[in-house]
């Protein structure tokens, strides 16, 4: 018998099933298909934006400080201290996949990073590949886009950029550098560049455009299993600082660390079963004794002591909704803190703020993040939920994401599985 | 569980967020710009396909081998593959099937003819100038890895001709064409098991399941192989006996795909749908009922498991692996390629040989890197074992061969059982 089965193979999933099977927990994790890192950025939020707020936050672990003590009921607080711990174990654990992450753990501020669009984006931890993006560097940066590349527009980059006071400029190299194909995605086009001889047509003509002084800003496609040495290598012979910046999806960074993570979790014996979509349950009083999963003849059982349900939220998937206004979390239909009036689901302004009431909902838990009812009583003994299921968060807002996915995902596992931290 | 039909296939393509999953994992547009990806091709090409306003706006959908390693990473549950398929049928009605494709359909009949006298049609088919004008004039891959029809008779002529056990325990086996003309071993192998096992095996009749028909767009005629396997099997289905196939993809056409993408769900089939089971995942089922000898001969040696794709979207978890870890000495390694490439008849054909071999490299490096003292692979489909050892030069076994072997009933070098009745 399985010690614990995690429903969902995003980041929470993924992280929550590590920190399980590393204790020598029997683990698998069902999954209906492959999570949400894959239109992920790989950086790791833990709060770019107060609720309710404009203004970006500076020092986000002091100001979750300020989040817990007002709203005691969001992750965060129910974390009850653990998230820093949680971001170190992380970092930690990047190294170890080889996948080095670093930034405000350094020096407690937010990093600034540009988005595909030249946006400027708050952001806690970033791979090291995106470091020299930080736009509160003073060097100018020159953006360089493959022509015939799609979702990656480097001119755009660098105007927006311009009018917000950082200096960039925009060139273009043709795709044939790195592949004869034509139509390639990002992550085609990253697993060209493990290869040494494409790198190095590409460094040759990075040469011949940059100005000294300048950093580079290329899309996020420098190596998808040979990264590290990949951007080494072409700083190595460029001669200059060279930042990725995420792409749409697929993005590659988000990519990498999905692909290290599974290869960590094959390594610790933990099967993931893809294509495993959770169609229902079996509970005796309040014990869930199996669920099961959609198949072509007759819905397969998993049977385990635990259960930890990271299924995401709306747009991951792990809640529901139809026309009728009905909303449902989709594997155990626990109970939401959905509005029940659907006319406050949504605020008058798409961009409001203050964000939309339907994003906050999400399942309610206790202290031990056991989902429970309204009255507060727990609905089952045996399951635990994590990452952006958790009510009272908007994380897509407040750019908490990874942060919670992270923290919770650790913190989930241990609870269920009696772990010390 | 199951409510497919025209409205939910072509409904599901309302899920897709466009995340690129899909196009991200398919092998086929890894290597080739002729396929530009599962989301363009599926539910993107499908909004000019829909009231028939346009017909066949592209036709590189005919480049989708049918692996379904869309559906399975589909972070959505569009059902990619079967729109796909309905795409390749209207092109096929719009325009008329290739001659060698309608060939490929038709391989119960060729099996059978070559079967009349099987040296002289090896002789005849298999030479390199017959293979050559096959090529030239059919489109038929010179090189690809057509089975060479059975010199030891079909596996129908030997079930009949030999004395068989008589039980009050029951099952019914579907062979399936390539067992019945071209690997009578597999089915020698599965009776000797079963029987092994104390039940009694009936080979009704039977016919193709109508996979290389469906595969190749001939819907119609593919709907009529799978009505009459129908009505010739469901009688048995309401006598409550269970009907078994070792060919990982024709259980799967007669339990799922056909009745999806055909659209003709209903009472019988679902009935005879929870008949059907894959050979291993009724051994497996047998095991969890605590029914399953588990006395099994140490079979000391390393074998590389592919999973072929078509298992995977069985969905049913991984049975061969559950049930040959039961079997002493018998180190077995899953691979985590996504396809071999072969995919039912796409790598039979000349223009998408190349591509296949490209797709089924994965494959070949992981067995290759077990070492040189692997003896045999395994993998649940036939198509699969050919093209594994067309890759690799190493021989492929079924899962039930090495069960056979693993209860001192075969012999695993010489591919025939070691007591005949």
């Amino acid at each position: 018998m399985l010690d614990l089965i995690v429903i969902g193979a995003g980041l929470t999933g993924l992280i929550a099933a590590h920190t399980a099977a590393r204790a020598g927990k029997q683990v698998k994790i069902v999954t209906k298909g492959l999570g949400a890192t894959h239109w992920h950025a790989g950086s790791i939020d833990v709060l770019g934006y107060y609720p309710n707020s404009a203004t970006p936050v500076q020092r986000p672990l002091e100001t979750v400080r300020d989040l817990t003590r007002a709203r005691p009921q969001h992750p965060y607080a129910i974390l009850d201290g653990t998230l820093s711990d949680a971001l170190k174990n992380f970092v930690a654990l990047a190294q170890e996949l080889g996948l080095p992450y670093a930034g405000a753990a350094n020096d407690g501020d937010n990093l600034w990073l540009p988005s595909p669009v030249g946006a400027a984006r708050p952001t806690f931890l970033a791979p090291r590949a995106q470091l020299a993006g930080d736009l509160r560097r003073p060097e100018p940066m020159l953006i360089v886009g493959l022509r015939g590349m799609r979702d990656f527009y480097p001119e755009l980059i660098a105007e927006n950029l311009n009018k917000q006071g950082h200096r960039a400029r925009a060139a273009f190299l043709p795709l044939d550098l790195i592949t004869e194909r034509h139509d390639s995605n990002t992550v085609h086009l990253a697993s060209a560049l493990d290869d040494p001889a494409r790198r190095m047509k590409l460094a040759a003509e990075l040469k011949k455009i940059f100005q000294p002084g300048e950093r580079i800003g290329l899309p996020a496609i420098l190596g998808l299993d040979a990264h590290a040495v990949a951007l080494d290598d072409l700083q190595a012979q460029v001669g200059a600082p060279i930042f990725e910046i995420p792409t749409l999806p697929p993005s590659v960074p988000g990519v990498r660390l999905t692909n290290a993570l599974r290869h960590r979790l094959r390594q610790l014996g933990v099967r993931v079963e893809i294509n495993a979509d959770v169609i229902g349950f079996h509970a005796e009083k309040d014990r869930v004794l199996w669920i099961e999963s959609d198949a072509s003849g007759r819905p397969l059982k998993h049977r385990a002591e635990k259960f930890l349900l990271a299924t995401g939220g709306i747009l991951g998937g792990g809640i529901n909704s139809d026309h009728t206004g009905k909303v449902w979390e989709v594997v155990f239909n626990l109970p939401l803190t959905t509005p029940h009036d659907r006319g406050e689901w949504f605020r008058a302004r798409f961009f409001d703020p203050a964000g939309h009431p339907i994003f906050r909902a999400g399942v309610p838990v206790n202290r031990e993040f056991q989902p429970v009812d309204a009255n507060g009583g727990r609905v089952y003994e045996n399951i635990w939920a994590a990452g952006n299921i958790l009510a009272h968060t908007d994380p897509i807002l407040e750019r908490s994401l990874e942060g919670i996915a992270i923290a919770t995902g650790m913190a989930t596992a241990r609870s269920a599985c009696n772990l010390k931290p | 569980m199951h409510t497919a039909s025209w409205h939910s296939v072509g409904m599901t393509l309302d899920e897709c967020i466009k995340c690129n999953v899909c196009t991200t994992y398919c092998p086929v547009a890894a290597v080739t710009d002729k396929f530009p990806g599962p989301k363009y091709v599926g539910p993107q090409a499908q909004r000019f396909r829909e009231c028939g306003q346009i017909k066949s706006p592209d036709i590189s959908v005919d480049y989708c081998s049918a692996c379904r390693v869309c559906n399975e990473v589909c972070p959505s549950g569009v059902k990619i593959a079967e729109i796909n398929a309905r795409a390749k049928a209207q092109i096929v009605a719009d325009r008329g099937i290739p001659i060698r494709n309608w060939f490929f359909g038709r391989n119960e009949q060729l099996g059978r003819i070559g079967s009349i006298a099987p040296q002289i049609a090896n002789l005849g088919f298999h030479n390199p100038f017959s293979r050559l004008m096959a090529e030239k004039i059919m489109g038929v891959a010179r090189h690809a890895p057509i089975p060479h029809w059975s010199t030891e008779g079909s596996f129908r002529k030997w079930f009949f001709r030999t004395p068989r056990l008589k039980s009050d325990k029951k099952v019914v086996y579907f062979h399936g064409c390539s067992t019945n003309y071209y690997e009578p071993q597999v089915g020698k192998a599965a009776v000797a098991v079963l029987e092994h096992l104390g039940y009694e095996v009936i080979v009704p009749p039977q016919n193709c399941c109508g996979l290389p028909m469906l595969n190749n767009g001939e819907f119609r005629a593919g709907e009529k192989l799978y009505r009459d396997n129908l009505a010739k099997l469901l009688p048995y289905a309401d006598k409550g006996l269970p009907i078994v196939g070792t060919s990982v993809s024709c259980v799967l056409v007669l339990r799922e795909e056909a009745s999806e993408m055909l659209d003709i769900e209903n009472d019988q089939t679902r009935r005879f749908r929870s008949a059907l089971w894959d050979m291993s995942e009724w051994l497996r089922d047998l095991l969890d009922q605590g029914k399953l000898d588990t006395n099994f001969r140490e079979l000391k040696m390393i074998v590389p498991y592919h999973v072929s794709c078509q298992a995977r979207a069985h969905r049913m978890g991984r049975p061969s692996l559950d049930v040959m870890t039961l079997i002493p000495g018998l180190d077995v390694r899953e691979g985590n390629a996504k396809c071999c490439g072969l995919a039912g008849t796409y790598g039979y054909k000349a223009e998408k040989y190349d591509i296949a071999m490209e797709i089924g490299e994965e494959a070949f490096r992981f067995i290759r890197a077990q070492g040189d003292d692997v003896k045999f692979t395994t993998s649940d489909s036939e198509i699969c074992r050919w093209q594994l050892e067309h890759g690799t030069h190493k021989d492929c076994r079924a899962p039930i061969e090495i069960f056979a072997a693993a209860y001192g009933l075969y012999d695993l070098d010489r591919r025939r059982l070691l007591v005949e009745r």
